[in-house]
C-alpha cells in the first residue's frame, strides 16, 4: 500500500465521472471558409475552438481530445501530431514537422498558460498551418467539397484504439475484442454497455461547413452505423452548408444537432451545447435537430431521391431503372414490369419497387395507395 | 468525487468570501477548482456561463436542465454559491438571475485562453539535461519520505520498526497538531485518526496532512490563501521539469522547506533556487485515474512488492500477502490476526475479533474492504467481484453488529406553522441533500447542514410578513 | 414559528432505544426528545459517554461463543 505508484488506484470511487474523449472533425474546406469569412474567419472558428478544446480538457483530467481536418482533397490529423515512421496510414504527402518536439522548448518559459493547454494549441496551429501551405491551387479547383466520410472512418479508428487502451487489461473479454469485435456488438444490442466502454466514453464533433456530401453517401452512412454500433455519438454543429446526411448521422448516433444561426457566437454554441458530456448530457435537456431529413442518396447518380428504385437482393437504390436491369451493385437480374419508363412514383401491382421508408409525410401518404391496386 | 477532494472542498467552503476573492486571482487555482472540486454539473453550468453576455436567467436554467435532475441541479448551485463562484441577483424579485462571480470567470477564461501576465503556472528553469533529476529520482524520493512518516506513525503501535529516513520535528509536531498520534509520557502513539489516515489512499492522505497544515498555518504565521493558492498551483506542474522559486512569496518559500520534507516538492539543496514537484503534488489536483495513463516503469527501492497487488484472501477467510515491507505488515496487523511468516509472505485470518478491534481503532469495514480489494494479487483481481463476496459481507456484519445505533449531527427542526409549510421546507431539504430523517405526522425533520435552510426560513419569513401586510 | 435544535440524531432499532431509555433513565442527561419508536435526540456533547455506556451495556448481557483458531 502507500506506494507513489501510477498503478494502483484501481479502486475508483463509482461516482466519479468517465473520462471522456472528444474526437473533432473541422471542416477546413477552403471553398466553405472562403465564403464565410465576413461572419466568421476562420482564425476566429480556429481560437474559439482552442478554448473550447480547453474548457473539455479541463473539466476532467483524463479527458482527451483528438482533431482531424476534413480538407478538400485529403484529411490530416491536427492533434496528436501522428508520427510518421510509425504510421503506414499517414499519407506520404504530409511533409509534417514533428509538432511536439518543435514547440515545447520555445515555450518553455511562458508560465502564463497551463502546460497541456499550450502543446495541445501548438500542435494544432502548426499543423493546420501546414495543411494549408501544403494545399495547391490545383487541389482547390479540383473539388468544391470535403472528405468528411474518410475524416468520420479515421475518427471512428482512432476511437477504437483508444478505447483499447484504456480498457482494463485484466478483463479477459476486453482482450477478446481485439481480435473479434463480435462481443461488443452483442454488448450493445442488449442494452449492456460493453466493459470497453464504461472505461472511457467517446463521441464525435463535427464543424461542419459545406455542402454537397451526397457524393460520399454510402461510405458516410456505413460510418454512421459503425458509430452507432459503438455507441459514439456525433454531435454536428453546422456553421453553414446544407448537410442531409450528417443530420441522420445525429439522429442515428443520439448526437446533438444544431446550425448556428449566428456563426459569430460560435464558442457559445459550442460552450452551452456541445461542451457537456456524455455524464453531463444526463442531466440536461439537449437540443434537438427537429425534423429530421432521411432521404437518401442513389447509387448511381448520387442524387438525393425521395422515391427510388430498390434492389431486391441486396437493397441498393437507383433513381431510375438501371441498365440492361440489372442491379449495379449485386449484378442481379432484376425483372422489370412493362410499364418500365414510368415514374416510380406512380405505384404499380408488379414488385421491384420498392420506397424508401421516408420520414415526411409526403412520402408516407403514397404508401396506402399501393393497396389498392390487387383489389 | 474521491475522499481527497472532499477534504480539500470541505476545507475551501469553510472559508470566508474574502478569501475565495483573493485565490480566485489566480487561473492556477481557478483552474484547480474548476476541475477538481466541483461536481461534473456544476462545471456544465460555469462553462455555459462563462462566454455568456449576460446573467442566467433562474428559469432559463431551469429549462435547461432535466426536471428528474432538479436535485442534483440544486446541489450544484448551492456549492457554487457556497463557493462564491456563482450568486444570483433578485433585483427584480420575479425575474432572479444567476451571475458568475466576475473575478472567477475572468481568471477561469485566463486560464482557458492564456492571457495575462500572472505568472501563475510555474516558472520553469532551463537546467541543462544532464543536472536534471529524472523521473525515477524523484519517484524515489516522494515514496521515501512519505513512506518515512507512515513508518513513523506505525512504528508507534510496537511493531519495532525502523524507519529508513527520519522525519523532521516540524512533521512530528504537525502529526500531533492533526491528531494523527499523541505523545503520552515521550511515547508516541498513534490515535484512531492516525488509522483511518493509514487506510487511505494516498492522494486523500496527503491532502488530510495538508488540511492540517494550512488549519496550523496561522499559528506560523503564514498566510493561507498563498498556500492554497501555492498548492493549487503544484498540481498543475508536470513531473520530471524544474522550476524556480524565485517569484514566490516568503510564505511559498517557507512551505517549500515543509514540503520537501513530507517528499511532495523536492528541492536540490535547501537554500537552492530550484524545486522538482514530484508525482505526490503533481497529482494533488487530478484523479488517481489520471495516472494511468502516465507509464512509472521504476521498481520500489524500499518495498519490493509496494504499488502490485499482493494480498490474496479466501471464502474460508484466510489471507496471504507477498509482501516482506515491514510497512504493510504492520497495516495488515491491524485487521488481521498474522499467524506466520516467510521471507516473501505473510498468512493470517480474519477473524470477528481482529476485525472488530480495527473497528475499534476507529477504522470502518469500507475501509478495511477497499483497501484488500484495491491490493488484491493480480491472479485474484481477475475475479469479479475481486473480493469474495462472503468475506466482503461478513465484514460489514462485523461492523454492523458492534454498531447498534447510527448518530447524525445536525439540527431538529420542528414547530411549523402549517402543513404546506412543512411540505415546503422538506421538499427543499431534500433537494439540497441535506435531510436526513423527517416525520410527516408530527412535522418535525432533521438536516445535517443548517446555513441554507436559515436562508430560506428566513426569505420564506419575509414573505409571509410582506404578505399580510 | 419554526425552531431549529441542535443535536444528534440517533437511529437505532426499538430495543436499543429501549437501552438507550433504561440509560437515560438513571442519569437523564442524554435524550433531548424521543421523536419516534427508532429516534431519537441527543445533547451533542454526551454522544461519547451514551455510546460508552450502550457497549457495556450490551457486551455484559450479551455473550458471544468463543472463537477457535483450529479450522
Amino acid at each position: 500500500m502507500n506506494a507513489i505508484d501510477a498503478t494502483d488506484r484501481t479502486f475508483r470511487s463509482p461516482d466519479a465521472p468517465p473520462p471522456s474523449l472528444l474526437t473533432i472533425i473541422l471542416d477546413t474546406n477552403p471553398h466553405a471558409w472562403a465564403h464565410l469569412e465576413p461572419t466568421l474567419p476562420l482564425q476566429k472558428a480556429i481560437a474559439n475552438l482552442l478554448v473550447f478544446i480547453n474548457a473539455h480538457l479541463a473539466f476532467n483530467h483524463s479527458n482527451e481530445v483528438a482533431v482531424l481536418a476534413s480538407h478538400s482533397q485529403k484529411i490530416q490529423w491536427l492533434y496528436p501530431t501522428p508520427k510518421p515512421p510509425s504510421h503506414n496510414l499517414t499519407r506520404p504527402a504530409s511533409p509534417r514537422p514533428n509538432g511536439a518536439s518543435n514547440g515545447t522548448h520555445s515555450a518553455h518559459d511562458d508560465a502564463n498558460k497551463y502546460r497541456p493547454f499550450r502543446i495541445v494549441e501548438q500542435q494544432i496551429l502548426a499543423n493546420l498551418s501546414a495543411l494549408l501551405a501544403s494545399t495547391t491551387s490545383s487541389d482547390l479547383s479540383s473539388t468544391t467539397t470535403t472528405l468528411i466520410s474518410g475524416a468520420l472512418t479515421t475518427a471512428l479508428t482512432y476511437i477504437a484504439k483508444a478505447a483499447l487502451a484504456h480498457a482494463p487489461p485484466t478483463d479477459p473479454s476486453a482482450s477478446l475484442n481485439v481480435a473479434d469485435p463480435s462481443p461488443t456488438f452483442m454488448d450493445a444490442n442488449d442494452g449492456t454497455t460493453s466493459r470497453a466502454r464504461t472505461t472511457l466514453t467517446s463521441r464525435i464533433l463535427v464543424l461542419s461547413v459545406s455542402g454537397d456530401l451526397a457524393a460520399q453517401y454510402i461510405p458516410v452512412m456505413n460510418a454512421i452505423f459503425a458509430a452507432q454500433r459503438q455507441r459514439i455519438p456525433i454531435d454536428i454543429l453546422k456553421i453553414a452548408g446544407d448537410t442531409v446526411f450528417l443530420q441522420q448521422a445525429c439522429d442515428a448516433t443520439g448526437g446533438v444537432y444544431m446550425e448556428a444561426q449566428e456563426p459569430a457566437g460560435l464558442l457559445q454554441y459550442l460552450m452551452m451545447s456541445f461542451l457537456p458530456d456524455a455524464t453531463a448530457r444526463d442531466f440536461l435537456v439537449l437540443p434537438s435537430g427537429g425534423a429530421v431529413d432521411f432521404r437518401a442518396a442513389c447509387f448511381c447518380h448520387e442524387k438525393i431521391v425521395e422515391l427510388g428504385w430498390v434492389c431486391s437482393v441486396c437493397l441498393s437504390i437507383f433513381c431510375g431503372p438501371p441498365e440492361h436491369n440489372q442491379c449495379l451493385t449485386c449484378g442481379n437480374q432484376l425483372s422489370m414490369a412493362s410499364t418500365l419508363p414510368k415514374p416510380p412514383a406512380l405505384i404499380q401491382r408488379k414488385k421491384k419497387k420498392k420506397k424508401r421508408a421516408a420520414g415526411d409525410g409526403a412520402s408516407a401518404g403514397v404508401t396506402p395507395s399501393g393497396t389498392p391496386g390487387p383489389a | 468525487m474521491s475522499a481527497s477532494s472532499t477534504q480539500a472542498l470541505d476545507y475551501l467552503e469553510s472559508l470566508p468570501g474574502v478569501d475565495h476573492k483573493k485565490l480566485y486571482q489566480l487561473p492556477s487555482t481557478v483552474l484547480a477548482v474548476f476541475r477538481r472540486l466541483l461536481p461534473h454539473l456544476a462545471k456544465t453550468i460555469v462553462a455555459a456561463m462563462l462566454y455568456m453576455p449576460g446573467p442566467l436567467a433562474a428559469t432559463d436554467l431551469d429549462a435547461w436542465i432535466r426536471p428528474d435532475a432538479k436535485a442534483e441541479k440544486e446541489q450544484a448551485v448551492t456549492l457554487l454559491q457556497g463557493l462564491h463562484i456563482l450568486s444570483i441577483d433578485q433585483e427584480i424579485p420575479s425575474k432572479p438571475v444567476y451571475r458568475l462571480s466576475p473575478i472567477f470567470a475572468k481568471s477561469l477564461r485566463q486560464a482557458l485562453t492564456g492571457g495575462g501576465n500572472h505568472r501563475s503556472f510555474g516558472i520553469p528553469c532551463n537546467t541543462p539535461e544532464t543536472e536534471k533529476k529524472d523521473i525515477t529520482f524523484l519517484d524515489d524520493y516522494a515514496r521515501q519520505q512519505w513512506e518515512a512518516i507512515l513508518y513513523y506513525m506505525v512504528a508507534s503501535t510496537g511493531a519495532g520498526l525502523r524507519s529508513a529516513a527520519e522525519i523532521s520535528t516540524g512533521t512530528k509536531i504537525l502529526l500531533s497538531t492533526g491528531n494523527f498520534v499523541t505523545n503520552k509520557n515521550s511515547r508516541v502513539s498513534i490515535t484512531q485518526v492516525g488509522f483511518t489516515f493509514l487506510l487511505q489512499e494516498v492522494n486523500a492522505q496527503i491532502w488530510s496532512l495538508l488540511v492540517v497544515y494550512l488549519n496550523n498555518a496561522k499559528s506560523l504565521q503564514m498566510e493561507h490563501v498563498d498556500i492554497i493558492s501555492f498548492l493549487f498551483m503544484l498540481g498543475s506542474l508536470e513531473l520530471g521539469q524544474d522550476y524556480s522559486a524565485e517569484n514566490l512569496t516568503p510564505t511559498q518559500k517557507h512551505m517549500l522547506d515543509d514540503l520537501n520534507d513530507f517528499g511532495i516538492v523536492y528541492r536540490p539543496s535547501p537554500s537552492s533556487p530550484v524545486f522538482y514537484p514530484t508525482r505526490l503534488a503533481t497529482t494533488l489536483t487530478s484523479d488517481g485515474s489520471a495516472l494511468s495513463n502516465t507509464s512509472l516503469s521504476s521498481t520500489p527501492t524500499s518495498a519490493p512488492a509496494a504499488g502490485k497487488g499482493y494480498i490474496i484472501i479466501e471464502t474460508n477467510y484466510r489471507l496471504y500477502a507477498y509482501t516482506s515491507s515491514v510497512l504493510q505488515i504492520a497495516v495488515l496487523n491491524l485487521f488481521t490476526k498474522l499467524k506466520t511468516r516467510y521471507p516473501n509472505l505473510v498468512a493470517g485470518q480474519l477473524t470477528k475479533s481482529s476485525v472488530q478491534r480495527a473497528i475499534g481503532y476507529g477504522i470502518t469495514s469500507d475501509q478495511i474492504i477497499s483497501y484488500l480489494a484495491t491490493h488484491a494479487h493480480p491472479q485474484m483481481a481477475k475475479s469479479n467481484p475481486v473480493l469474495p463476496p462472503t468475506v466482503v459481507d461478513q465484514i460489514r456484519l462485523w461492523q454492523i453488529e458492534g454498531d447498534r445505533m447510527k448518530a447524525t449531527h445536525g439540527y431538529l427542526l420542528k414547530e411549523f406553522g402549517s402543513k404546506d409549510e412543512y411540505a415546503d421546507a422538506v421538499a427543499y431539504a431534500g433537494n439540497l441533500g441535506v435531510l436526513v430523517w423527517k416525520n410527516d405526522v408530527k412535522r418535525v425533520f432533521f438536516v445535517n447542514r443548517i446555513e441554507q435552510m436559515k436562508t430560506y426560513m428566513t426569505n420564506k419569513a419575509a414573505a409571509v410578513k410582506k404578505g399580510k401586510d | 414559528m419554526v425552531r431549529a435544535t441542535k443535536g444528534v440524531l440517533v437511529q437505532c432499532d426499538a430495543s436499543i432505544k429501549a437501552i438507550i431509555l433504561k440509560i437515560d433513565a438513571g442519569n437523564s442527561d442524554f435524550i433531548i426528545e424521543e421523536l419516534d419508536d427508532e429516534t431519537l435526540l441527543v445533547k451533542e456533547n454526551k454522544l461519547k459517554e451514551l455510546q460508552m455506556l450502550l457497549k457495556k451495556q450490551l457486551d455484559d448481557t450479551l455473550k458471544y461463543p468463543e472463537e477457535s483458531d483450529s479450522d
